[in-house]
Order: C-alpha cells, then sequence, then structure tokens
C-alpha cells in the first residue's frame, strides 16, 4: 500500500484546531485596534488618514506567525484564525487584507477624530443604560478630543466666574 | 507567474539564512516517503552549482548576507528560481527589528509600508540592482509552514496547481454586525476575558455560548440563582468532563458578583 499522500492532486484540510491563515471578517471589525497592539511581529497596521477620514487595518500574512492573540484580544470576534493554508503566492500583494473604515467627524470643528464610528456604536453598546442616558450621551460623543476639551475648560471657567460674581 | 519556465525536474539547493531551524526541519519533511516531493522531480542537491532553485530559509542576517549572496550567484545564470520558505524569509518575521537583520539602506526604517519589507527580498533587490539575473520568486509564508504548503508552493511553482489567495480591500460598503448576546455586554467581555485566564482563547467562546444560554433560561425564573445552580449541575452531568464544569462554576461566581455589583449600581473590577 503506498503511504505517499496525494496532497498536490488532491484537497486536503486541516484540523479544526490548526492555526492557520488569519481573516479579519470586514462586517464586524470596528478598527479599534487592539490587535495592532497585540501583534508581536507587526502584522497588522492601523494607517489613519485625516483628510479623507478613513482608517485602514492592514494585515500582511505574510508577516503573521499565527500565534492568535489578535484572536485573543479581539472583542468583537472579527479577526479570526481560519484552517486555510495554502498561502503560496509569486506576488506578496496576495498576501494583504485591508480593512477601511470611516472616522468621525467632529460636530464642532468639523475634523476627522481619531475613531471610527463603529467603534462609538460597540461603546455605546458596552456603556450601562441605567446610569448614563443615551440621547444625552450622543450629543457629547461626536465630538473632537481638542473640542471637548476645549467645553470642559470653558463650562469650568464660566462656572468659576459665576461663583465669583 | 508570467513567462512560466518549462520546468520537468526541478533540483533544489537548501539555503538557510539565520533561520530558527523549524522551516529547514518541514523542508526535511516534504523529502520523507510520506510526502515525497521528489515524485514531483524535485531532488535535493549539495552544491548551489548543480540548482535550479534555491529553498531559502530566515530572516537573512547580516552574518549570513555575504554568504547568501555568494550562494545565489553561484547558481547557473537561468533560471536561478528562489523558493521562499517560512514568515522570516517573506519579510522578516517575528525577527524584523532585531539588530542582526539586514535591510537595505533604501528600506529605511520600519514605517507604515505594505507589503512589509524585510527577509530575503532585500538580498534579491541588491542582487537585481547589481545586474545579476534572479528568477521567478515564489513566497510560501508561515511559521513554519505545514509540509503541505512547501509542497502546494512547489507545485504552483511547476505549474500544477493554481493560487489560491488574492489581495483583499474592504471598505464601509460590506455592511456592519453587532452581534447581541443574551447577556449584558460588559458583563460578558468581562466573563470571556476571565475565560482566557483559564482555558485559552480556543475553547472560551463555546463554553461562554452554553454558559450564556443557561443564563438566560434562569434569569426567566423568579429565583435565577438557585435556577442557575441547578442548571449548571445538571450540565456538568451530562458533559462529564472536569476541565469544563471548572469553568461553569468560575463563571457562575463571577456572573453573581459582576450583576449584583452592577445591578446595585456600585463600580466592579473589569478587567480581573
Amino acid at each position: 500500500m503506498p503511504v505517499t499522500l496525494r496532497y498536490p492532486f488532491t484537497e486536503l484540510e486541516a484540523p479544526p484546531e490548526y492555526r492557520g491563515l488569519p481573516h479579519i471578517d470586514p462586517k464586524l471589525c470596528i478598527g479599534c485596534g487592539a490587535c495592532v497592539n497585540a501583534c508581536p511581529p507587526d502584522a497588522i497596521l492601523r494607517i489613519d488618514d485625516y483628510d479623507r477620514g478613513t482608517r485602514k487595518i492592514v494585515l500582511d500574512i505574510g508577516r503573521c506567525i499565527r500565534c492568535a492573540r489578535c484572536e485573543e484580544v479581539c472583542p468583537t470576534g472579527a479577526i479570526r484564525l481560519t484552517n486555510l493554508f495554502e498561502a503560496a503566492s509569486p506576488d506578496r500583494r496576495d498576501h494583504i487584507e485591508v480593512v477601511e473604515l470611516r472616522l468621525v467627524r467632529c460636530k464642532v470643528c468639523g475634523n476627522y477624530t481619531d475613531f471610527t464610528e463603529r467603534q462609538v456604536k460597540k461603546a455605546l453598546q458596552i456603556l450601562p443604560k441605567e446610569i448614563l442616558e443615551e440621547e444625552a450621551l450622543e450629543e457629547k460623543v461626536f465630538i473632537c478630543r481638542n473640542c471637548r476639551r476645549k467645553g470642559t475648560v470653558d463650562a469650568t471657567i464660566n462656572a468659576t466666574k459665576e461663583v465669583v460674581l | 507567474m508570467s513567462a512560466k519556465p518549462k520546468l520537468r525536474s526541478v533540483w533544489v539547493f537548501h539555503l538557510n539564512t539565520g533561520a530558527c531551524n523549524g522551516c529547514d526541519i518541514e523542508i526535511l519533511d516534504i523529502l520523507t516517503p510520506f510526502y515525497d516531493a521528489e515524485r514531483l522531480g524535485v531532488k535535493l542537491v549539495g552544491s548551489p552549482r548543480h540548482a535550479h532553485a534555491m529553498l531559502v530559509t530566515g530572516p537573512l542576517t547580516r552574518q549570513c548576507y555575504h554568504g547568501a549572496k555568494k550562494a545565489i550567484k553561484a547558481m547557473p545564470p537561468k533560471p536561478r528560481i528562489i523558493v521562499v520558505i517560512g514568515t522570516c524569509a517573506c519579510s522578516g518575521g517575528i525577527f524584523y527589528n532585531g539588530y542582526p537583520i539586514y535591510r537595505r539602506p533604501e528600506s529605511g526604517r520600519e514605517g507604515c509600508e505594505y507589503p512589509r519589507r524585510g527577509g530575503i527580498i532585500e538580498l534579491i533587490e541588491d542582487l537585481r540592482d547589481e545586474g545579476e539575473y534572479v528568477g521567478p520568486v515564489i513566497y510560501i509564508p508561515g511559521c513554519p509552514p505545514r509540509p503541505e504548503e512547501i509542497l502546494y508552493g512547489i507545485a504552483q511553482l511547476l505549474g500544477l496547481v493554481e493560487k489560491k489567495l488574492e489581495g483583499e480591500h474592504y471598505t464601509e460598503e460590506v455592511g456592519f454586525e453587532l452581534p447581541e448576546a443574551p447577556i449584558n455586554e460588559r458583563i460578558r467581555l468581562t466573563l470571556r476575558e476571565k475565560l482566557r485566564h483559564v482555558v485559552g482563547y480556543f475553547d472560551r467562546d463555546k463554553i461562554l455560548e452554553d454558559f450564556m444560554e443557561l443564563v438566560k433560561k434562569a434569569e426567566e425564573s423568579e429565583k435565577p440563582k438557585e435556577e442557575l445552580k441547578k442548571l449548571i449541575d445538571e450540565y456538568n452531568a451530562k458533559i462529564r468532563d472536569v476541565r469544563i464544569s471548572f469553568c461553569m462554576r468560575l463563571l457562575e461566581n463571577e456572573y453573581w458578583r459582576v450583576r449584583d455589583a452592577l445591578s446595585a449600581g456600585k463600580e466592579f473590577v473589569y478587567w480581573v
């Protein structure tokens, strides 16, 4: 009986627990960048473009070492290690996976902030509804860091003026 | 691959440029009778002067640089195929910013460029700048790649199979889903993190899903605490796995700790 695998001429599936090629599910990804911070070999990148108002999450399979730390930290379960393994290619650009998401535009100054719209939706889902009112929150959320700081400082100054007067 | 060379039997030379030996062991594997790359005509030769293709592993350390250059120059001028095996050789891998890794001055420091640079491509570009001919390059990422993956790469080189992977670019148009769990999302994330310390990333989602179903059932009844205890006892009796029943007990305690704190309006330790 021949022992040799007939592999390149037949299909073959890796076992389910095999750590194969990572894949980002674009429907679930919120662009938080937790995987970018966790990735030991910097295979995942976060590129913010404040002129066009987009954030790119770029995954390079050719740099990935299959450690599954990204899967461990992903809050939505968007990035997963599949059990696919056939990644050989003559072109390195085939190993790239890009997810491009929209950034939030500040309601006050009109510049782009450094968080995505999906991140805001996820954060609103996590926040306890009993403590905070959602309507009041939605006014405060879509403001960039500078404008929020300015608003806080102005409010404090006005409050002190009232006390002094 | 454009200008596909007619390849019948590829003689390969195996070159290690500072790899951890994982990829080299996989290369030994494909020559065993089980995987048997020799049926595709692959033969391992002892000198680069006899080789059509070079199987390169490793992130290209500076000590290996000149040796590797000499070995590639010693190959016959055509076809000079480079089979890049392993994540390290493809792009530097986990060693990408190590001090002994060779990088071209033109490549500069590691930035936001993609595909990520590093590895053997630096040497190949140096050789091409010098006017040397270097034939087709095939990249086989993996840390280490499975023997099947290497076989697949070699079969692709010989024109037996087509490549399966394509570069992908998704934009906001694909739509967005925010999956709703049966329990409070804040509690779910805390339990998920707690479970990671006990069972790791791979099994935790399945266990947590089962637990959330039990919680959903228990919350509908009048006495949720006793009901959940009873349900978990039943579940454990059915599963008969000590590890899972330990996780279930742990999750139960954690769930009531967090939920009581939340419903009392108190702050709880979020990341345990």
